[in-house]
């Protein structure tokens, strides 16, 4: 029994585990906050030392610089400037994203496919195009269209110079879809429909589950979606009170005063971190009783304490005045924006189209009417479209072959048709997946636009470059990118496994 | 002799064999219904226009491949000096030995399948006169493209049919193969004399100069020199000891190849032998006691307080030289901590007396290797280049992409070990540090090193641009890198580390013993899959600043007045050389899959 007492008792202070990895893990912190801190200093000195102090003041001042496309090709301010960079880079990622999936997934069933041709086709694509660096496709994009004849000006007297699609040295010109005046109002009645049309599609598909057989509920729901699209295409402007409606909610909310606000923001941070303390507590009780807590679960615990409390601090302290611009003013805008969305006079049609013409200046060049591509969104697009649907091809590829092959003939003796077991067995579990690598590869097109600035389009990196070889404020300008390119990051990680979550296999 | 009788013929009772030729297979592969028909059409139809555009391209009249045949050497060193240009073949040759020697040491020989060969073959045979058809080019370079094409399609085919079925050849043959026709390529084909001499464009007719032909050739004689050599080699010395002597080699090889050999330090050899080697020989000799010293198992704790000592010591002497209170030489401040790091490690190597001995000789090999590296690079270089760095082209490409994958390992293997561990706050650095560089893109992190670099350094240090960005994608390459192992450490079974546990290892011991040589193994597709992405994602520092292979390309070639506006002749032989290397190290990884036998297992 003596042996068992004495292995019991504590090791000396410095060879107990418990203690050293703490004393290792907080020598670590401060060395990393040391080191952290020693090179700020360093930097804030020799930025000092060249007369530029850091801070983010120089947003509001006059930009002059000139983008190559976007909201605004001639902005006032530097905030402006950037503003429409980042939409520039938005606009590569958002259209990139859209046409590489869509390509992609082609070639990847195209490599699927029993057909020798296509197969070929698909693996020498593949094969060729992710084994060259993207910006090296990007350049060669961007040199073929620079090799493309320029741009010929309407013939003499012409009026119409309208036409359907057109490339050329200028870039790419196809026909614009755009949001006309009643677009807002014609999504408001279709909320309100939608109500309707999933009442119907509960009933129907109770029907079909009472008498059984194919009652063909999906297409009978998309008539009736239809039917709706029609009615609210003509009708949107019976929302048009709507308007008023959200104006009287926006001067509401400013109405509110700022204290208040502070206020509840404070019991919410102090509430959320009370309520995972108590779910965390709950999820380590055990009927006999609460289990041991580890370090890392006290961790844990202080972790969500100490957040709530800085969270606090920040609303009460540091920055009060950004609360109150963020959380009162900044939602009243956003009320006001959409009430201004609506209105009595306003009944158009919700979308609208246009032709691209032909502008007639010294040179020719594409009118505004179309939607055009510069030369160099167009070789960025290309570009990054190219490659990742190489990547994505393989994905898909990956993604259906690693449905076993039980599962079709499952289907098939089930007696689901090809089509059938294609889209209700086959597709679902090839998607599961497909999912977490195909958002890794929109992370991927998201990340590579920033190589916009090889050629020369005005993304978010190239004119926060020109800013900051500008005013020298380099550190202000990669802090903007940091909060920029980490946004995105973090908005389709959201996305993705928000997806992943509802397609995970239900298990018992 | 015997009386058994022969059975009956029983041709008539066999199945009919099933009906094969060409019209066979299309109608079973292209036409078995409308949907296939249609896919067939709408295939053929999509590629034929963009092969055919494609080509057009390649052979149009402003092409001007004069551009890249007279460039060759621009693209691939860069303006490496043209007297000193034996030191850059002396290393290809060094590198091409180590491949041939490597490929003994760890046995990768696979045999050949002939019908393999013959099947690649035709399929050549088939491209060019693909090629031939699709190309806009005159009546007779047509018709000749679709000959040849025939011709290799016809020998090959004929070839296959007369060679047995099965038979395999061995891999050498493949390397005499790839020897021919790179003969072949510079004796024979005449691409013709293009070179700028003193200034002046020169271009006449006939085979390669002189200059490329001699050294090629001995590079091809090394290439099968060195395989069959080691391979008289493995018979005599004992494979573990190559394994372990190429290992060292690739650690250490390419750094000497840089920093010795090509750059071509002046050394002052006075001072060499009067400060560098007296310091070498006390860190190396006594280091080396001190470590056999220590891995003695009853040493215990001492060795790890004389650990934590050194450690000190060595935090000590950067602090104090950088408040400039005692200077004293990098070299020695950099052993220290070395040594510092070899004695905390000494518990875990800790064992019997040859154990003891190897650890103390792998310091010594060690203090050797860094300190000579360190001398040569900190000698001025007697190379006659105006700017730095002293290499460009497709040897900085290759160089850069060699050194981040080798530099970041250590840091991933760290950052995945600190993302597996239970020590919260290790694991919130380690997970915040992957997440952040994993979420921005790689451009705006060499842009933040190579200008805020120079700012971050204290006082009068200097850190050449291309270091910093250097340094800032080796970071960049290590939160990837961190995610890749940490895959293959997820896969290591509890049972190991309870086995490790229950035999009594320390942690330490568990980790470097048991876990992370399992783990590795896992991850090595990733890890390859990673090597491929960072030798593409190189080109990148072609906007930051660096003569790569594509910025050679896209500007130093295209602004030659000979070549004015030839960007796109350059950019499409770019493409074809990172095709070429990114291409054969995929189909490389996937053999070495499979031989490694992971996804087996």
């Amino acid at each position: 029994m003596a042996t068992t007492h004495a292995s019991q008792q504590r090791p000396p202070l410095w060879r107990d585990a418990g203690v050293l990895k703490w004393v290792v893990q907080i020598i670590v912190l401060v060395l990393v906050i040391g080191v952290f801190w020693f090179l700020s200093t360093v930097a804030a000195d020799s930025l000092a030392a060249g007369g530029i102090e850091v801070d983010y003041d120089w947003l509001d001042g006059p930009a002059n610089i000139q983008l190559s496309e976007g909201i605004s090709t001639v902005p006032a301010t530097m905030w402006e400037a950037l503003r429409s960079a980042a939409s520039n880079t938005l606009r590569v990622a958002i259209a990139g994203i859209f046409a590489a999936t869509i390509l992609g997934t082609v070639i990847g069933l195209a490599r699927l496919s029993t057909n020798w041709v296509a197969q070929k086709a698909a693996s020498v694509y593949i094969e060729t195009l992710r084994n060259i660096p993207v910006l090296v496709l990007i350049l060669l994009a961007a040199a073929i269209l620079g090799s493309l004849p320029d741009l010929e000006g309407p013939e003499e007297g012409a009026t119409d110079t309208r036409f359907w699609f057109d490339i050329s040295k200028r870039g790419l010109a196809l026909p614009r879809v755009f949001y006309a005046d009643g677009f807002y109002q014609f999504l408001a009645l279709m909320a309100v429909f939608s109500v309707g049309i999933v009442f119907a599609r509960r009933q129907l598909q109770a029907k079909q589950d009472r008498e059984g057989g194919d009652h063909k509920v999906g297409l009978k729901v998309a008539g009736i979606t239809l039917v709706a699209a029609v009615i609210a295409w003509f009708a949107n402007p019976v929302m048009g009170f709507l308007g008023s409606v959200f104006g009287g909610l926006s001067d509401a909310w400013g109405s509110i005063p700022r204290p208040a606000m502070q206020l509840v923001l404070s019991a919410l941070a102090i509430g959320a971190a009370a309520l995972f303390i108590k779910n965390f507590l709950d999820s380590r009780r055990t009927p006999a009783g609460l289990a041991k807590l580890t370090d890392d679960d006290y961790f844990r615990m202080i972790f969500a304490g100490v957040g709530a409390l800085i969270a606090c601090v920040m609303i009460w302290v540091v920055v009060p005045g950004l609360i109150g611009d963020l959380f009162v003013d900044g939602l009243r805008d956003l009320i006001q924006w959409f009430a201004d969305k609506f209105g009595n006079g306003r009944g158009n049609r919700p979308i609208d189209a246009m032709r691209p013409t032909l502008s007639t200046g010294r040179f020719a060049n594409y009118g505004p009417e179309g939607l055009t591509m510069t030369p160099f969104f167009a070789a960025l697009f290309f570009g990054l479209v190219l490659y990742t649907a190489s990547f994505i091809a393989e994905i898909v590829r990956g993604g259906v072959l690693a449905v076993p092959k039980g599962q079709t003939e499952a289907a098939a003796a089930l007696g689901l048709s090809r089509m059938q077991s294609l889209r209700k067995v086959i597709l679902p579990q090839a998607f599961r997946v497909i999912m977490p690598p195909l958002g890794n590869q929109y992370l991927n097109i998201t990340k590579n636009t920033s190589l916009a600035i090889a050629v020369g389009m005005s993304d978010l990196v190239q004119i926060g470059q020109t800013i900051y070889n500008k005013n020298n404020q380099t550190l202000a300008v990669f802090g903007l990118f940091m909060a920029f390119y980490l946004t995105c990051s973090l908005t389709i990680s959201f996305i993705v496994n928000n997806i992943n979550r509802r397609l995970a296999i239900v298990e018992r | 002799m015997t009386d058994i009788t022969m059975p009956p013929p029983v041709d008539e009772l066999a199945p009919e064999p099933p009906p094969s030729g060409p019209v066979v297979w299309a109608r079973e592969n292209l036409f078995s219904s409308w949907g296939n028909a249609l896919q067939t059409f709408f295939f053929l139809f999509i590629s034929w226009q963009i092969l055919s555009w494609l080509l057009g391209k390649l052979v149009a009249e402003e092409r001007n491949w004069d551009a890249v045949l007279t460039n060759s050497r621009t693209f691939f060193t860069f303006n490496y000096p043209l007297e000193q240009f034996a030191r850059m073949w002396f290393s290809l040759g060094a590198l091409i030995v180590a491949v041939g020697i490597t490929l003994i040491a760890f046995g990768f020989e696979p045999r050949v399948r002939t019908s393999k060969i013959v099947q690649s073959t035709i399929g050549l045979g088939a491209a060019v006169a693909v090629i031939g058809v699709l190309t806009p080019v005159s009546g007779s370079w047509r018709l000749g493209l679709i000959a040849v094409g025939v011709a290799i399609g016809v020998v090959a085919w004929l070839a296959g049919r007369a060679l047995p079925d099965g038979q395999t050849l061995p891999f050498w043959s493949l390397l005499v193969g790839f020897a021919v026709f790179v003969m072949v390529l510079v004796w024979i084909v005449p691409w013709g004399q293009n070179e700028f001499l003193d200034g002046e464009y020169i271009d006449e007719p006939g085979t390669v100069n002189i200059t490329t032909k001699q050294p090629w050739t001995v590079m091809m004689g090394l290439l099968l020199g060195s395989f069959f050599g080691a391979r008289a080699l493995a018979r005599v010395v004992p494979r573990r000891i190559l394994q372990l002597a190429m290992i060292v080699w690739w650690v250490m090889g390419p750094a000497f190849l840089l920093f010795l050999v090509l750059r071509d330090p002046a050394f002052d050899w006075g001072y060499v032998l009067a400060v560098d080697i007296p310091i070498a020989l006390a860190f190396g000799l006594g280091g080396g006691a001190l470590l056999y010293w220590l891995t003695e198992p009853v040493r215990g704790e001492i060795a790890r307080i004389v650990g934590a000592l050194l450690l000190g010591t060595a935090a000590l002497t950067w602090i104090l030289a950088f408040f400039g209170v005692v200077s004293m030489l990098q070299k020695i401040r950099l052993s220290i901590l070395f040594l510092a790091l070899f004695a905390l490690a000494a518990a875990t190597f800790a064992g019997e007396r040859s154990v003891r001995l190897r650890y103390a000789g792998i310091w010594m090999g060690f203090v050797a290797l860094t300190h000579w590296l360190i001398t040569g690079i900190n000698t001025p270089s007697t190379l006659d280049i105006a700017a730095p760095p002293f290499i460009g082209g497709f040897a900085l490409t290759l160089t850069i992409a060699y050194y981040v994958m080798l530099a970041s390992f250590p840091i991933g293997a760290l950052m995945a070990l600190a993302r597996t561990s239970t020590l919260p706050i290790f694991r919130i650095l380690s997970t915040t540090y992957i997440e952040v560089v994993r979420g921005i893109p790689l451009i705006t992190v060499l842009f933040f090193f190579s200008i805020m670099v120079p700012l971050f350094l204290p006082g009068e240090m200097e850190l050449s641009e291309l270091a910093a960005i250097f340094i800032g994608y080796t970071l960049f390459s290590g939160a990837y890198m961190a995610e890749n192992i940490r895959g293959g450490l997820q896969s290591i079974r509890k049972g190991q580390f309870e086995a490790a546990d229950a035999l009594g290892l320390t942690t330490a011991q568990r980790t470097a013993f048991i876990v992370l040589p399992q783990a590795l193994r896992v991850s090595i597709p990733n890890l390859v899959g990673q090597a491929i992405a960072t030798f593409k994602e190189t080109s990148l520092i072609a906007i930051v600043g660096g003569f790569d292979l594509l910025r050679v390309g896209n500007q130093t070639v295209a602004s030659q007045p000979a070549f004015l506006g030839q960007s796109l002749t350059a950019l499409f032989f770019v493409s074809f050389v990172y095709w070429v290397f990114a291409y054969s190290m995929s189909r490389a990884s996937r053999s070495l899959e499979e031989k490694l036998g992971v996804g087996s297992r």
